[in-house]
């Protein structure tokens, strides 16, 4: 959710002259998605899940190519991407590292696990390692409540955490992920 | 009542070393696609009737008799759509997740049915961003469907060729609302719309729309194959027919179960979930965070669609049981459940918007140390004021923050007043020092 509309692009970065939304990921979404629905702003999500999967993040400049591609205005655009979690306008490590907060996950020690993140890696949520391989946030329930305390990471979920041997277990993986974000 | 063992889990061991995700070839092995067939070989009113005298109730948290919103799509309106929620994002639950990602294809199944039932173009399965996992293996056995000619096709009968796709959300609990989810499948933000309309006269892209939870269409198949009756054998009354219930929290064996409704919170906790863990029984909330809190003497409360008014709580909501013990901090608890509601909400609906970021700032406040008795009285007020139910907001969500708190003060007052300090003494210095500590 997002419903502080707060100016999260105005480090409008220099567009750059190859775009964004490349001829393989537009035509990725023309055959795939467009065929799916009434209106082409449908293929929004999906559009941007892939652009999350290629980039890491969403660039003020994906923003504006979408928009011509979707036949929509910028503010559509913008209004909506800004308004879901896991499309991210600031690039992030390499693992995004999602850490459940809520109830059941509470319950069942999520703090042990967010101090332990705190301690091997030095960040906060929502920061990053300086070596740009881990960024932590905090999420609200993961649908993974009988693995409490949980976490997500990139695409691969992480149930039953033993902090120690969870920050182990991120540490040993490889600097270049397997999956996407 | 009588429950003679699992129905929607029956293919699911147990022993969890033994689950495995099952294809559409051991699907039809097993008797997946005859109740498909079976359907097909009525009319859409008779698949319509049945599913009104089985009297299955919504399993997405609101119980609304399936039937009889199908019943409200209106006569030969066409495209007209069906979203199937798979959002599922309430803290405390998990059961679509488990049945799917294990037994795809009743869900598939069960689309179908209630896809030639009444008549629709195309469905869209909404499912939330973070399950990754559960979207892949979605859109394997969708190939596989779509292979043995289950979509794609015309509908027996029909010049509608029937559709089903995978649609991802990405990380918003609010599109779990009929109407928020409807807008975020437009590609738009997640903000539930005004009704009337309703969705099943103006819903996705403006056309006739129903919606409808993963479990509950995941029944359908079992009700064209066993009949009304023997899905009224189990449950009571009010509430036909086997649930899957998701235990967490404090027990030593969370997980999803599966039993007829009606049966008693203590004998899901005792019989399946391995017993509480680390304490006594002291709270648990029965479905989903929204729904609030059952009390100590409440351990035995039969889980049904009729908990709300017997036990004080909004509903059996997502049948997501939370369990916390005597050593449980219930205050902090409260403050968890109030910072998902402040964080989650969409923002369009003033009391809903603000109440919730006020009570999250109150309890962070009580939390501290630095609570004052007239919170107690004003975390109570403000919680009341907010909801679809008082009237002044436009989804459930403000409903859910509402029920947490009334039910949290309501049934545990003495938690929160030891909590509480004097106003008097510290006077104007405690708001310094609560505003520097929160
Ligand atoms: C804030 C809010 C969140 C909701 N989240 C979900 C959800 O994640 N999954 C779901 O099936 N229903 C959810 N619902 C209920 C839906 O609005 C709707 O009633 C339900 O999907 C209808 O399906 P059913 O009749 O089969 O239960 C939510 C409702 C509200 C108010
Ligand atoms: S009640 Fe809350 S979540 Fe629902 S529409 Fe209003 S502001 Fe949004
Ligand atoms: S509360 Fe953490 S996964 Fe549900």
């Amino acid at each position: 959710m997002a419903w502080i509309v707060e100016d999260r692009l105005k480090q409008y970065q220099p567009t750059r002259s190859e775009p964004y939304l490349t001829a393989e990921i537009k035509s990725h979404i023309e055959q795939k998605y467009f065929p799916r629905y009434p209106r082409k702003q449908a293929a929004l999500l999906p559009l941007f899940h892939t652009i999350m999967h290629t980039y890491g993040y969403i660039a003020p400049q994906a923003i504006d190519e979408a928009a011509g591609f979707l036949g929509i205005s910028r503010a559509e655009v913008q209004d909506a991407v800004t308004f879901y979690e896991e499309f991210r306008l600031q690039p992030s490590g390499k693992y995004v590292v999602n850490v459940c907060r809520s109830i059941s996950c509470e319950l069942c020690g999520h703090q042990a696990v967010l101090d332990k993140m705190r301690e091997v890696f030095g960040i906060e949520p929502g920061e990053t390692t300086d070596d740009d391989k881990f960024t932590l946030f905090e999420v609200e329930c993961l649908g993974a409540c009988e693995q409490a305390p949980c976490a997500l990471v990139n695409e691969d979920l992480h149930g039953c955490l033993n902090p120690q041997a969870f920050a182990s277990q991120l540490q040993a993986l490889p600097d270049h992920p397997a999956t996407g974000h | 009542m009588a429950f003679a063992g699992p129905v929607l889990l029956k293919r699911i061991p147990d022993d969890p070393a033994k689950r495995k995700l099952i294809n559409i070839d051991e699907y039809m092995a097993t008797g997946g696609y005859e109740s498909l067939r079976k359907a097909q070989a009525m009319t859409p009113e008779q698949i319509i009737q049945l599913v009104i005298d089985s009297n299955l109730r919504g399993r997405g948290g609101a119980g609304f008799p399936c039937g009889s919103k199908w019943k409200f799509l209106p006569k030969d309106l066409h495209p007209r759509y069906l979203a199937v929620n798979f959002d599922e994002s309430e803290p405390g639950t998990f059961k679509d997740r488990y049945l799917t990602e294990y037994d795809p294809q009743v869900l598939l199944e069960g689309i179908a049915i209630a896809a030639f039932a009444n008549r629709i173009t195309t469905s869209y399965i909404y499912i939330r961003g973070e399950y990754h996992l559960q979207a892949k293996i979605l859109e394997k056995a969708l190939e596989e469907a779509y292979a043995k000619g289950i979509f794609g096709q015309k509908i027996p009968g029909t010049e509608i060729v029937h559709n089903c796709y995978v649609h991802r959300g990405a990380g918003a609990y609010i599109c779990g609302e009929e109407t928020g989810l409807l807008e975020s499948l437009e590609g738009k933000r997640g903000w539930p719309r005004i009704k009337p309309p309703f969705p099943a006269i103006a819903g996705a892209f403006a056309k006739p729309t129903i919606i409808n939870n993963v479990e509950t269409l995941a029944c359908l198949p079992y009700i064209i194959e066993y009949g009304a009756d023997w899905f009224k054998s189990m449950g009571t009354a009010s509430s036909a027919g086997p649930k899957l219930f998701g235990v967490s929290g404090l027990v030593h064996k969370p997980g999803v179960y599966e039993e007829e409704l009606g049966i008693k919170m203590s004998t899901l906790i005792e019989k399946y979930a391995g017993g509480i863990k680390g304490g006594k029984y002291r709270a648990a909330i029965p479905g989903g965070v929204s729904m609030g809190v059952l009390g100590t003497d409440q351990y035995d409360a039969e889980l049904d669609f009729d908990i709300g008014k017997k036990y004080n709580v909004l509903g059996l909501g997502t049948a997501g049981v939370i369990v916390m013990t005597d050593k449980t901090d219930l205050v902090v608890m409260l403050r968890n459940i109030v910072r998902f509601f402040a964080h989650e909400s969409c923002g369009q609906c003033t009391p809903c918007r603000e109440g919730t970021a006020w009570m999250h700032k109150m309890l962070n406040r009580i939390v501290a140390g630095y609570g004052k008795p007239r919170d107690f009285d004003l975390l109570m007020e403000v919680g009341l004021s907010m909801g679809s139910m008082p009237g002044t907001t436009i989804c459930g969500l403000a409903d859910g923050a509402n029920w947490a708190v009334r039910t949290f003060l309501e049934k545990f007052p003495e938690d929160f007043k030891a909590r509480l300090k004097s106003d008097h003494v510290q006077g104007v210095t405690l708001d310094a020092q609560a505003a520097a500590a929160v």
